[in-house]
């Protein structure tokens, strides 16, 4: 792959409850690429994601940004911004769909009418005019996980990690919710989707395989 | 059971007449307990969360402490800060023995663990990836924190309501670092017990009819809040 080196990560290791759930020797992540980390449940895909968004820290490893090479904690601070990480059943806040897409950008301090015109614009991409106003909590699961990649994407992450985005929907849901990666994807946004089924849906550029904690 | 309706007649007349006297003793006590839960919930908001969300050992252990700390008696309390306060104690320079001040630390060291034991329980009835998105999507340590008190903002006030119904019917610590000073130290439940003792019953009463008023609307208040919080979730 010719693709520019967004991160890398090395001796990443992670042990939960005296168990290594994570050995991941070497792991690069290219600018721009749609990846999917296949492997079965509790293969490590998950607590890899959330080290890679800094959600939690691995018990050692070092971090590669920009050519620099640092501890993971450091990394993090640096590159925290730049990640978005999104649960297999996503959370949105008690608050309607509008305020829900736009936390993210009130905690980066932008203006009300700025944030109000990134809203309306992200809230037409995903298709979620009429529900803008609605408590997001009274959504269906479908529904749930396009607004929460909606309120991913608006903040224009350099990263995007999604954790088994399509588990336990309909068949409908998880047409509109590929749609909408593909769409992620093709916008330049570096896209890793974790999963357990079949990873052609996603139509990757590349499959990274998991198994018992370590890459295949 | 004449006397007692002619106790309660004159009790309802000492309250809705104003009586001073009365109502500078209801004023007293809820002054003192206002600020009590009002300097404990930060402290308290802070601990329930690194309880919550922090990753330490003994964690577990500090859990079961604070569980446990709720049923310290009152009057427990009021000794051992007593013998911290007292002229000869380890703070007895500061001469806050008898003054609102002493009772207010009083009733914040009754409150906290009632506060943090109920504020941990409404934060464990929040999903768990609660944290991590608001994290993810750029919060800090404090705006996250902001974030998931909104969520379990019902919780939150429940915790704050009864730790507030706790200690504004306290009467064993405000009597012993208190002094029951009248215009002073004077709150609701060691009138009620002073009065009582005199056989003015009157007074005991209407201070008495005050608090029973106040436990049924906080109650009110906590049950209304947790039916919210069920419907919500």
């Amino acid at each position: 792959m010719n693709a520019q080196e967004l991160i890398s990560f090395r001796n990443i290791r992670k042990t939960l409850l005296r168990r290594r759930v994570l050995d991941v020797d070497e792991m690069i992540v290219y600018e721009g690429e749609c990846a999917v980390l296949h492997g079965e449940n509790g293969a490590g895909k998950s607590t890899l994601m959330k080290i890679i968004a800094g959600l939690i820290a691995p018990d050692s490893g070092v971090v590669k940004i920009g050519g620099k090479t640092m501890s993971w904690r450091l990394a993090y601070r640096t590159f925290r911004k730049e990640v978005v990480y999104l649960h297999q059943s996503p959370f949105l806040f008690d608050r309607s769909v509008a305020e829900n897409i736009s936390y993210g950008l009130q905690t980066r301090g932008l203006g009300r009418n700025i944030i109000r015109d990134k809203v309306e614009s992200a809230i037409k991409w995903a298709g979620l005019s009429q529900l803008a106003a609605r408590n997001a909590r009274d959504l269906s699961g479908g529904e749930k996980q396009r607004v929460a990649l909606t309120r991913a994407r608006i903040l224009e992450p350099r990263l995007l990690l999604l954790d088994e985005p399509t588990s336990a929907m309909d068949h409908e849901s998880r047409e509109q919710t590929f749609e909408l990666i593909r769409d992620l994807a093709d916008s330049g946004i570096t896209v890793y989707i974790s999963t357990h089924e079949s990873a052609r849906f996603y139509q990757p550029d590349r499959i990274i395989k998991m198994a018992r904690g370590k890459l295949l | 059971m004449d006397g007692l309706i002619l106790a309660s007649t004159e009790a309802l007349k000492l309250l809705f007449t104003g009586d001073p006297d009365t109502w500078e003793i209801v004023g007293i006590s809820f002054l003192v307990s206002f600020r009590a839960i009002l300097f404990i919930v930060p402290l308290a908001l802070v601990v329930a969360f690194t309880l919550a969300y922090g990753e330490f050992p003994g964690r577990r252990i500090l859990i079961t402490i604070f569980n446990s700390m709720i049923a310290i008696p009152a009057v427990v309390v009021g000794l051992l800060l007593y013998m911290l306060l007292y002229s000869s104690g380890p703070f007895g320079g500061w001469r806050l023995l008898f003054t609102q001040t002493a009772m207010i630390i009083g009733q914040m060291i009754l409150a906290f663990p009632l506060l943090v034991a109920m504020t941990h329980v409404a934060l464990q009835g929040v999903d768990l990836n609660a944290w991590q998105t608001a994290r993810t999507l750029g919060a800090g340590t404090v705006r996250a924190m902001f974030t998931i008190m909104r969520e379990v903002r019902f919780g939150l006030i429940a915790a704050i309501v009864t730790a507030f119904g706790r200690v504004v019917s306290e009467v064993g610590c405000s009597i012993m670092v208190g002094g029951n000073i009248l215009h002073e130290t004077r709150n609701i439940p060691t009138a009620i017990a002073l009065e009582t003792s005199k056989g003015n019953f009157e007074q005991g009463i209407a201070l008495g009819a005050v608090l029973i008023t106040l436990a049924l609307a906080l109650n009110f208040v906590v049950a209304m809040f947790r039916g919210r919080d069920r419907a919500r979730h």
